[in-house]
């Protein structure tokens, strides 16, 4: 269980990307965060993980203060949260395989690591992993070689080397056209009914988020302005949405037809 | 449609009609190129056009200067470079032709101000040209005229494989004294004994040529048991022991002895100055007839030898430059990426002074820093090694510095979030990212450097280069031209080498 306790974050400039902000997310859920571009979803996710250090609060993460962890002991918690981003964030260079080893990186002595050694064992994980999502056969090309939606599910596979318990999702499906958003979302669905991870993802367009979550929160500049259940969010009115996105949003339609990537420039 | 009608009324305000009529703007402009121009309400142009010409005229009196230095005064001195250099009539034809154009400008320019003529910069652009002709002194004829004699030596710099080769040799030879002048009391002729080649002249004494053209004694010359239809050579050794050929005619003397090896010909004595010597009543010369003959396999000359030996050496100075290069070069960059030292004022500054320190050296040509380090380490590879170290350090520096600030920080926060130590953060995230720019960009600096380095033996950096400036200096040209080969041979692996590891590396 994830509980975020009056959590603030200033930026060094002074830009205050979280106010005070407090939710829950129980195991299990697929917790959604959406709001308008700058609105701090990315900060709160990198918050979670401590990729960034928030300013003030309290992460409670199985019953482990995460913002007072330091060294070995936040390392230990952070293999426990596997995490995707927009942009894949893999190692180009490196091959598909390292960067699913990579996954492996907390649980691995430092030593063996440094000479790119794995065990037997690691190595049988990845392949499952590289198997469950349908990239086997990439296994030896560059990442940097495969198209976007194939280097995403390298990026949730090196999560699931983690065998986290809870997966952090910041905009897994911006950078993706409708199809291989759908694709890459089921992914994560899968991950959440049949593993029973807990995912908290942020993102963008309405129709992605009724179909996938199962609770929404809205941020907007730095503050909660939106709870609700699966129900609410299928009800969800364009009022509401406005509420959230601010005037100039519009209702997109990310459906299969639809250019999403021109709707994410809408919607900001 | 309210944007367009602004632009409209915009471009009329530029276009305001002139202050003075076309007449008088042309006038002015006869007076002071680009008053008139000015006074039209086109300021930049007349000025620009003011400036240019007064350039070019500064330019012009300068080659006239330079054409007539002895003379005095402007007309004179203009005169004597009309003379002198007839394509300086030609320039001045065209500068007078500018003077006029700029005025004819201003007349259009002032008539009407919504054209802009275009006429007088091709005027310009033909100055300048012509101008850059007389100071390049650009010479067609010489280019034509003169290949043709080039043709010898380039051919055998194009082709220079004879040099490669060569045979051990064998000398054949047999001489006669010829007694200068002669006394009365002569020497027996020399006599056939068994299988040796004998010589036999006859007389044995005579005079020399003299300086006036009195031709000397002539000799007739038998050769018994030489080398049958090989060249012979007629050669003479003077009483101080000078060897030299005997030449008729201009040419050299050579006999080719038939089946029986035997041969004979008729040879007038030479003229030599020899310091006269009042103790002895006559000198002792030497007629030798002497045959060179390839014996034994071919092998490589010693000028093959030492331009692959040189070829090596090249091939190393790049390599040691490069090594060191890259040594001091890798710690050098992180001071020089903007990414790691923008965290606090003073790493700031650091990093602009090692950006700036870098832009120097880099800006300065290795062949500078060569001739820097001659003087301080002397001639040798040494030398070239220290300047292309110098110069390898400041644009790998650069070269580095760039990869480390293109660094993709996603990955990092990425290997980061799984858990990895700053290590294993280092190693799977940071690494990858900068190992294939550097390899990269190393290889592409030693291929660099070997090909600099032949530039830099040029002025004593050691290597191929120096060699070869020694062989042009000796007009030695077929070893020059195998250098040259052996440069572009290796040149060319190299660029080929380099181009093939980079492209599995980027
Ligand atoms: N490193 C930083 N330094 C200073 N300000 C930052 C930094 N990162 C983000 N911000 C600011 O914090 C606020 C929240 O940014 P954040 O990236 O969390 O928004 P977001 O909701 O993820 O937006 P997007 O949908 O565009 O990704 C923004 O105003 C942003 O400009
Ligand atoms: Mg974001």
């Amino acid at each position: 269980m994830l509980e975020i306790r009056n959590l603030t974050k200033i930026y060094d400039d002074g830009t205050v990307a979280l106010k005070n902000v407090s939710f829950t997310v129980n195991d299990g859920e697929f917790l959604v965060v959406i709001g308008l571009s700058g609105s701090g979803k990315s900060t709160l996710l990198r918050c979670i993980n401590r990729l960034i250090d928030p300013t003030e609060g309290e992460i409670i993460w199985n019953g482990v203060d995460m913002a007072q962890l330091q060294g070995e002991e936040l390392r230990k918690n952070r293999r426990q949260i596997g995490m995707i981003f927009q942009h894949f964030n893999l190692v180009r260079r490196s091959t598909v395989l390292t960067n699913v080893l990579a996954g492996r990186l907390g649980y691995t002595p430092q030593r063996n690591s440094l000479l790119g050694r794995f065990s037997e064992n690691d190595k049988q994980k990845a392949w499952t992993a590289l198997r469950r999502l349908g990239i086997e056969d990439q296994a030896h090309k560059l990442a940097r070689e495969l198209s976007g939606g194939q280097q995403q599910r390298v990026g949730v596979a090196r999560a699931l080397m983690q065998e986290p318990l809870m997966i952090l999702a910041d905009e897994p499906v911006a950078s993706l056209d409708p199809v291989l958003a759908h694709s890459i979302l089921q992914y994560l669905e899968a991950l959440n009914q049949e593993d029973g991870m807990t995912v908290l993802c942020s993102l963008h367009y309405l129709d992605l988020v009724q179909q996938y979550s199962t609770r929404v929160i809205g941020l907007r500049d730095g503050e909660i302005v939106y709870h609700g259940s699966r129900a609410d969010i299928r009800a969800m009115t364009d009022e509401e949405f406005k509420d959230i996105y601010g005037e100039e949003a519009v209702r997109v339609s990310a459906g299969l037809e639809g250019n999403l990537n021109d709707n994410a420039e809408g919607a900001a | 449609m309210s944007n367009n009608t602004k632009k409209l009324a915009h471009k009329d305000d530029i276009r305001q009609p002139s202050l003075v009529k076309p007449p008088i703007a042309a006038v002015l402009s006869l007076i002071l190129p680009g008053l008139g121009q000015a006074l039209a309400r086109a300021m930049r142009r007349g000025l620009l056009l003011l400036l240019t010409i007064a350039s070019i005229g500064g330019l012009l009196l300068w080659r006239f200067k330079l054409t007539a230095p002895r003379d005095e005064g402007w007309v004179n001195i203009i005169k004597k470079g009309w003379h002198l250099d007839p394509f300086l009539i030609a320039v001045t034809v065209l500068f007078a032709l500018l003077y006029i154009w700029i005025a004819v400008d201003a007349y259009a320019i002032a008539k009407d101000r919504t054209r802009t003529p275009i006429g007088v910069f091709f005027v310009l652009i033909a100055v300048f040209f012509a101008l850059g002709w007389q100071i390049g002194q650009i010479d067609i004829v010489t280019l034509i005229t003169q290949a043709d004699e080039a043709g010898p030596p380039l051919g055998r710099v194009a082709w220079p494989w004879e040099k490669a080769i060569a045979y051990e040799q064998s000398i054949l030879a047999a001489s006669a004294d010829i007694r200068v002048p002669c006394t009365g009391n002569e020497l027996a002729p020399n006599e056939i004994a068994g299988s040796e080649p004998v010589l036999i002249a006859t007389p044995t004494c005579g005079t020399l040529s003299t300086q006036d053209g009195e031709a000397g004694t002539i000799l007739h010359l038998e050769g018994h048991n030489f080398a049958p239809g090989e060249d012979t050579a007629i050669k003479w050794k003077d009483p101080i022991g000078n060897i030299f050929r005997q030449r008729q005619e201009g040419e050299y003397v050579v006999v080719i002895p038939d089946a029986e090896g035997y041969f004979e010909t008729d040879i007038i004595m030479p003229y030599r100055l020899l310091p006269p010597s009042a103790t002895d009543p006559f000198y002792v010369w030497v007629i030798f007839g002497e045959q060179t003959a390839d014996v034994g396999a071919a092998h490589l000359s010693d000028d093959f030898k030492l331009v692959v030996e040189k070829m090596i050496e090249t091939i190393f100075i790049g390599m040691m430059a490069t090594f060191f290069g890259v040594i001091l070069a890798v710690p050098v960059s992180f001071f020089a990426a903007r990414n790691l030292m923008s965290a606090s004022p003073i790493t700031l500054a650091v990093y602009y002074l090692v950006r700036g320190v870098l832009n120097i050296i880099r800006s300065i040509e290795p062949i500078i820093w060569a001739i820097i380090a001659v003087i301080v380490v002397g001639l040798g590879p040494f030398a070239g090694i220290l300047a292309l170290v110098f110069h390898s350090i400041a644009a790998l520096g650069k070269l580095y510095s760039e990869a480390i600030e293109s660094i993709d920080p996603g990955p990092i926060e990425a290997i980061q979030a799984t858990g990895a130590t700053w290590l294993q953060t280092v190693v799977y995230a940071v690494v990858p990212q900068i190992v294939p720019p550097f390899v990269s960009f190393t290889i592409y600096r030693w291929d660099i450097n070997v090909r600099m380095s032949t530039i830099i033996g040029l002025v004593g950096g050691g290597g191929i280069g120096f060699l070869l400036v020694q062989y042009i200096r000796i007009l030695d040209y077929r070893s020059a031209g195998m250098a040259v080969w052996f440069i572009a041979i290796t040149v060319a692996i190299l660029d080929y080498v380099s181009a093939e590891i980079r492209a599995r590396f980027v």
